[in-house]
C-alpha cells in the first residue's frame, strides 16, 4: 500500500501544480478568444476592413484551452460516460471494472502519444500558421511567424496531460480497491453544463 | 470487418468508458485488427482536424454569455418578469417557471444551466406556495429541456458542424418547437391546475423596486430601439417605402427615427394603463431579453456569423453585468471563464472525437448497411420516422444528447436525408428527441441536477415528471409528422430552401 501511495505522490503532485496553470493559462485564452473575434469585428463591420489574423488566432487559443482545460475535467469524473453498471455492481466488482476502463483509456492515450509525436514531426507540422505573427524584438521591427506545430502541439500536450491524469486515477482506485483512503478530487457538478 | 467497430463500441459505452475514449478506441482496435496501422494516424489527425474550427468557437462563446449572465443576477429579473405575466393564474408558479425557462433558454443553450438556475430560486417559492416539492423540481426539470431547443443552443451548434448544416438554419428551426413544447408543458399545468387545486400567486412579490439611472435609461433605449425596428419592417414590408437596395441611407435613417419615435409615443400612451410595479418589473427584463434579440437579430440580418453574435452577446453580458447592473466584479471573472472552458474543453474534444470517429464510419459502409436493414423494415418514411423516434428516444434515456448526437448524427443523417427527409428537419427531429431524453430516468441529467437542487429522489421526481414527459413525447411527433412547424422560420427568412 506504502508502495502505491508513494508512486501515487509524484503524479497526484504533479496533477495538482500542472493543471491548475493550465487552468490559468485557459482562463487568458478563452477571455482572449473574445476580444480576437470583437475586434474582428469591429473590423469588418464598423471599419471595413477585414483583418487576417482575428479568426485563426482564436482557434489557436482554443485548440489549447482544450489541451490544457481537459485534464482538469478528466480529473475531476467529467468526461461523459454512462456508468449505470459500475453503479450496479457491487462495490468490489464496480471498481475492478472502473480499473479495466481506465486501463482500456490509458492504452487509447499511451498509443496516440507517439502518433502525436510524429505528427509534430511530420509533413504537415512543416508549414507556418496562415495569418499569425510575433514580434522578435521590443520595437516590434522583426516579427516571427508562428510554425503550424505551435498549434498541433496542444493536442499533444493535452494526450500527455490526460495520461498522466490517466495514471493518477488508475493508482487511486488501485488503492481504493485495496482499502485504503485518497485525497477527494473536486466534483465535476458545479462545473460541466454542457447540456 | 471494420463494421464490427459499432458492436464493440456499443459495448465499450454500456460498461461505462467515457465516450471519447469509445470513440477512439472502438475504431483504433478495429483498424488494428485489420492491418489498417496508418488510418489509426488518420483518427488523431482528425481529432485534431475536427477540433481546429471557426463554427466551433460559438460553443465557448455562448457558454460563457450564459455563465455571465446567470452570474450576473439575470434569473431574478426574468423570474420576476414572468411572474408579472402568468402569476395570477391557478398553478401560477408552475407556470411562471416555465416561462421563465423559454426565456432563459433565449439566454443559454443549456438545460442544466436551466435547472439549476431557475430550480434553486423556484423550487423553494413553490413549495412555499403549498406545491409538493417532486412536482416543483419535475416542472423545472421538464422545462429546462427547452433551453438547447430554443436558440442559441450548445446541441445545435454541434450537430450542425458534425453534419455540415447552417447553425442559423438551425436556431430558427428550433424557435417554434422550443415554443410549443413550453405552451404543452403550460397545458399540462393548467389541467393538474384545476384536479389538485394548485394555487394562484402574487403577480408582484417586491413592490416599490427602483431602477438605478444607467438601467432607466438602457431599458428606455432598447425597449424604444427594438420597437422601432419592429415598426419598421412592417412599414417597409407593406408600403415599399426605404426598402430595397437603391433606398438612400438618410431615407431609412429618416423613416427609423419616425419609427421609434412613434414607438416611443405608443409606449408613453400604454404608460397609464400598466401599474407602476408591472412597468419597473418589466423594464428589469429588457436588458437581459435583449440577448436573443442581439443574436438572433444579428444573424437574420447576416450582420453576424453565429460564432461572431456568440462573441457579440458575451461582450454585451460582460457590458450587463460590469456596467449597467453592476452586478459583477472583476473578482468574479476568473470563476465565470474557467466553468465556461472547463465545459467547452470537454465538448470540443468530444466533437474532435466525433469528426475522427465519422471517418470510420464512412470507410466502413456502416450507413450504407444500416439504410439496407432500416429500409428493409419499411419504405415509408412516416413508418420509419416513428421507429427513429423511437430508438432515439431510448437512446436519450441512457445518453446525454449531445454525445447521442456526435455518434447517431453521421450514421442516421444521411439515411433520411435519402429518402427525402430535409436534412434541417430531421437535425430539429434529432435535437427536440434527445433534448427531451435529459429528462427521462433512468440516466437524465436534468433529473440528477433537479435532484440535487431540490434534495428530492431522482425516482420521485421521475414519477411526478411522466404527465409533462407526454406532452414533450407528442410535440416530438408534431414536429416529425408536420414539418411546417420547424421549417417555416429558416424558409421565410431564407436559410432552408
Amino acid at each position: 500500500m506504502s508502495l502505491l501511495h508513494g508512486l501515487l505522490w509524484p503524479f497526484q503532485t504533479w496533477n495538482d501544480i500542472v493543471l491548475k496553470v493550465g487552468r490559468w493559462i485557459s482562463i487568458v485564452a478563452i477571455g482572449l478568444m473574445v476580444v480576437a473575434i470583437l475586434v474582428q469585428v469591429f473590423f469588418r463591420y464598423i471599419l471595413n476592413n477585414a483583418l487576417p489574423w482575428p479568426d485563426e488566432a482564436a482557434r489557436f487559443m482554443m485548440l489549447w484551452l482544450t489541451g490544457l482545460m481537459a485534464p482538469m475535467a478528466y480529473r475531476r469524473g467529467g468526461f461523459v460516460a454512462i456508468d449505470m453498471l459500475i453503479e450496479a455492481l457491487p462495490k468490489g466488482l464496480g471498481t475492478l471494472l472502473s480499473l479495466m476502463l481506465l486501463l482500456i483509456s490509458a492504452f487509447v492515450l499511451a498509443f496516440a502519444v507517439p502518433i502525436g509525436l510524429g505528427e509534430l514531426t511530420g509533413f504537415s507540422a512543416k508549414f507556418n500558421t496562415a495569418s499569425l505573427y510575433i514580434p522578435t524584438t521590443l520595437d516590434f521591427s522583426e516579427w516571427y511567424r508562428v510554425p503550424r506545430w505551435w498549434m498541433m502541439l496542444s493536442l499533444f500536450v493535452g494526450v500527455v496531460l490526460l495520461l498522466i491524469v490517466n495514471i493518477e486515477l488508475i493508482l487511486r482506485t488501485m488503492i481504493t480497491m485495496m482499502g485504503g483512503t485518497v485525497k477527494d478530487l473536486a466534483p465535476p457538478e458545479d462545473e460541466i453544463m454542457a447540456e | 470487418m471494420l463494421i464490427w467497430f459499432l458492436p464493440v463500441f456499443l459495448i465499450f459505452l454500456m460498461i461505462g468508458l467515457p465516450v471519447f475514449f469509445g470513440l477512439l478506441a472502438a475504431p483504433g482496435i478495429l483498424l488494428w485488427l485489420s492491418g489498417q496501422e496508418k488510418d489509426i494516424t488518420l483518427l488523431y489527425r482528425n481529432v485534431y482536424n475536427g477540433m481546429d474550427s471557426f463554427p466551433l468557437m460559438a460553443i465557448p462563446f455562448f457558454m460563457l454569455a450564459g455563465e455571465l449572465m446567470n452570474k450576473g443576477g439575470i434569473t431574478e429579473r426574468l423570474v420576476e418578469f414572468s411572474q408579472a405575466l402568468m402569476g395570477h393564474l391557478r398553478g401560477g408558479l408552475a407556470h411562471v417557471n416555465i416561462l421563465s425557462s423559454m426565456l432563459f433558454a433565449g439566454l443559454s443553450g443549456s438545460a442544466v444551466a436551466d435547472t439549476s438556475a431557475l430550480g434553486s430560486m423556484l423550487i423553494p417559492a413553490m413549495e412555499r406556495q403549498g406545491y409538493t416539492r417532486r412536482f416543483a423540481a419535475a416542472v423545472t426539470a421538464a422545462s429546462s429541456v427547452i433551453g438547447p431547443i430554443i436558440p442559441p443552443s450548445g446541441i445545435m451548434i454541434i450537430y450542425a458542424y458534425v453534419m455540415g448544416e447552417s447553425v442559423a438554419a438551425l436556431f430558427l428551426a428550433g424557435i417554434v418547437p422550443g415554443i410549443l413544447v413550453g405552451l404543452g408543458l403550460m397545458l399540462v399545468v393548467r389541467l393538474l391546475a384545476n384536479r389538485y387545486d394548485l394555487p394562484k400567486a402574487e403577480r408582484i412579490v417586491k413592490k416599490g423596486q427602483s431602477l438605478t439611472t444607467k438601467e432607466h435609461w438602457a431599458s428606455f433605449l432598447l425597449l424604444r430601439l427594438n420597437l422601432g425596428w419592429v415598426f419598421l419592417a412592417i412599414f417597409r414590408g407593406t408600403t415599399g417605402i426605404a426598402s430595397g437596395d437603391d433606398a438612400s441611407a438618410v431615407l431609412v435613417w429618416g423613416t427609423f427615427a419616425v419609427c421609434v419615435l412613434a414607438a416611443h409615443l405608443l409606449l408613453m400612451s400604454l404608460r397609464k394603463s400598466v401599474a407602476p410595479d408591472f412597468r419597473t418589473v418589466t423594464k428589469r427584463a429588457v436588458v437581459p431579453l435583449q440577448t436573443p434579440v442581439l443574436i438572433l437579430g444579428g444573424i437574420l440580418l447576416g450582420v453576424f456569423t453565429p460564432t461572431e453574435a456568440a462573441a457579440v452577446a458575451v461582450f454585451y453580458a460582460v457590458v450587463v453585468a460590469f456596467f449597467i447592473l453592476n452586478t459583477m466584479t472583476m473578482k468574479d471573472l476568473p470563476e465565470v471563464l474557467s466553468r465556461a472552458a472547463m465545459t467547452s474543453a470537454v465538448v470540443l474534444l468530444l466533437v474532435g472525437a466525433a469528426m475522427a470517429f465519422k471517418t470510420v464510419v464512412s470507410l466502413s459502409y456502416a450507413p450504407q448497411i444500416l439504410a439496407d436493414y432500416i429500409l428493409s423494415l419499411s419504405e415509408n418514411p412516416y413508418i420509419l420516422l416513428f421507429l427513429i423516434n423511437i430508438l432515439l428516444f431510448i437512446v436519450g434515456m441512457f445518453l446525454d444528447a449531445g454525445p447521442a448526437i456526435i455518434i447517431l448524427g453521421p450514421i442516421l443523417g444521411p439515411i433520411f436525408t435519402d429518402i427525402g427527409v430535409h436534412p434541417v428537419h430531421f437535425a430539429i427531429i434529432m435535437s427536440v428527441n434527445l433534448t427531451v431524453g435529459l429528462a427521462t430516468p433512468p440516466m437524465g441529467l436534468v433529473l440528477f441536477v433537479a435532484s440535487s437542487v431540490s434534495k428530492e429522489r431522482v425516482e420521485t421526481i421521475a414519477k411526478a415528471i411522466l404527465p409533462f414527459l407526454a406532452v414533450e413525447v407528442l410535440v416530438i411527433f408534431l414536429i416529425t409528422y408536420f414539418p411546417a412547424i420547424s421549417m417555416t422560420i429558416p424558409r421565410l427568412t431564407g436559410f432552408v430552401e
